[in-house]
């Protein structure tokens, strides 16, 4: 079976594993454990990767927030600043008429940056949610245009997890900070492969994930520019990282993290370059041998180990099936005849959306895995279409 | 969605998917692209049986497991023996969720057309 869904989740590197280890069996303690060696070791632990993952982004150590994965990371500041906003209009240190109560995002974000805008949306929170162009793309003219005096936060996602595209999130933080609002980037695709530094996109909030980057699953951060952004904790209790969000820490999955970070700040240039020969490859071989092709996104700006097609005359589904021994994933996804809502917001028809495949090529995919899934994907949509009636 | 082996099997290794043209042939097709499914089934008669069926599919893997798998059963069945062909027995055979029976209703209808369509043509 070839893996070519790295963009759902990661193996864990032998490293990361490695270091992790010692943190379930000797080095049990819990971090926040003060008065002897077990919690000491575990705190130091813990700080070491802060320190790695902040590293990664560019960060300082203090203005990372460990949590269980990018979707609380995401809810965090959403919702976080949506809380903090409205505490200060109820303590009367911001006036309620003139209180920010206002986001803007885009229509190709994750669910999780969409749903907890929905819920902020239900609790009487104005929301724009601003269309893409066929390329994917933002227009950075339009965003500027949505935002008001009365915006909060503009949450858009560095890099799209179905179709690759990389926005322009240096300038989007420029027209958030003219009007005084903040910006969210949900960076989770973007670390592991291109790079992703707070300080030169000067983002206000950045979230994300050890598992798309060859770490363990269950460990996420959120990175807060603290000395710009308060957030208000979702989960309270303990007052554990800097009482943004309470829990004891899961010492090996954030040991894990920091591993997966400090591999991919080393190795991401070189690993980058590889995975972009091996996407080009897999498209030419996939256009020379298939008709009736569409990309789906921008080439121009694109995570390189991402390609996302859509095949004329055939139903995803049953292409999906029938490629019994490569893992990719879908535009149907797992609902059941519902297309993907990004590839929609791309303006794709129903049928187009239905019938893609998006490839996740990864750090240990090989040339021989590329074009075996190059030839049996062009022969599964010759089957498929010579067995259709139509056309 | 997951699917019964018997579903996957169909699918990965189709049988009896193809055309038939010439004498003695019925067709029957149901449903639209802008539906998502079609299915189109063929049968050739020789004297009161069905000599050979074939398939073609536009659509999931339950609809071209249904085709194949109607198909199977009409071929080398005596015309009259045609309406044992059910929706039911499709699903059950292919263990098929319920949100996927239409699509086996379909492929019955579609072989039970073929059948009329070369009756009717005897007839005339």
């Amino acid at each position: 079976m070839i893996y070519l869904d790295h963009h759902a989740t990661t193996p864990v590197d032998a490293r990361v594993l490695e270091a992790m280890l010692p943190f379930f069996t000797e080095k049990f303690g819990n971090a926040a454990s003060k008065q002897h060696r077990f919690g000491w070791d575990a705190n130091d632990a813990v700080e070491r990767a802060r320190k790695q993952v902040a590293a990664l982004i560019g960060a300082g150590s203090k203005d990372i927030v460990f949590t269980s994965g990018a979707t609380e990371a995401n809810n965090l500041a959403i919702k976080g600043i949506a809380r903090a906003v409205d505490a200060r209009a109820a303590e009367g240190t911001e006036s309620s008429e003139g209180k920010r109560n206002h986001i803007v995002t885009i229509a190709t974000e994750h669910k999780a940056v969409l749903d907890p805008i929905a819920r902020l949306q239900q609790q009487g929170w104005r929301v724009t949610v601003l269309p893409v162009n066929r390329d994917g793309l933002v227009d950075v003219n339009v965003v500027a245009d949505a935002i008001t005096e009365r915006t909060a936060l503009v949450s858009v996602m560095a890099a799209n997890n179905e179709i690759g595209v990389l926005q322009p999130i240096k300038e989007l933080a420029g027209a958030a900070h003219a009007r005084g609002a903040w910006i969210h980037t949900d960076a989770v695709q973007a670390v592991g492969t291109v790079p992703f530094d707070v300080e030169e996109l000067d983002v206000d909030l950045a979230s994300i994930t050890a598992h798309k980057v060859y770490g363990p699953k269950g460990a996420g951060a959120l990175y807060v520019r603290r000395k710009r952004v308060a957030i208000a904790a979702e989960v309270d209790g303990g007052g554990h990282e800097r009482g943004m969000r309470s829990g004891t820490l899961n010492v090996p999955g954030i040991v894990g993290f920091g591993r997966a970070a400090e591999i991919v700040r080393a190795e991401r240039a070189s690993e980058a370059k590889h995975l972009a020969v091996l996407r080009d490859r897999l498209l030419e071989r996939l256009q020379a041998a298939t008709d009736g092709m569409t990309v789906n996104g921008t080439m121009h700006a694109r995570l390189p180990g991402n390609l996302n097609v859509s095949f004329d005359g055939v139903d995803g589904e049953a292409l999906l099936v029938s490629l019994d021994d490569i893992a990719v994933s879908s535009g149907a996804a797992c609902t059941q005849a519902e297309p993907s809502h990004v590839l929609m917001a791309l303006g794709l028809s129903k049928d187009r959306a239905l019938a893609s495949l998006r490839f996740g090529i990864g750090r240990d995919t090989s040339v021989d895995e590329i074009d075996y899934a190059a030839s049996k994907v062009a022969e599964v949509v010759a089957r498929l279409r010579h067995l259709s009636p139509v056309g | 969605m997951k699917y019964s082996d018997e579903v996957l099997r169909r699918v990965r290794e189709p049988q009896r998917a193809g055309s038939l043209s010439g004498d003695h042939v019925g067709t029957g097709e149901v449903g639209t692209l802008d539906e998502g499914t079609v299915v189109r089934i063929q049968v050739r008669a020789d004297g009161g049986r069905i000599a050979e069926a074939r398939f073609k599919v536009f659509g999931c893997s339950a609809a071209i497991a249904s085709a194949s798998l109607v198909a199977e059963w009409l071929e080398g069945a005596a015309m009259d023996e045609a309406s044992g062909v059910t929706a039911e027995r499709v699903v059950q055979k292919l263990e098929l969720a319920p949100e996927r029976e239409h699509v086996a209703r379909m492929a019955v209808e579609a072989g039970l057309n073929a059948v009329r369509d070369v009756v009717n043509d005897r007839n005339h």
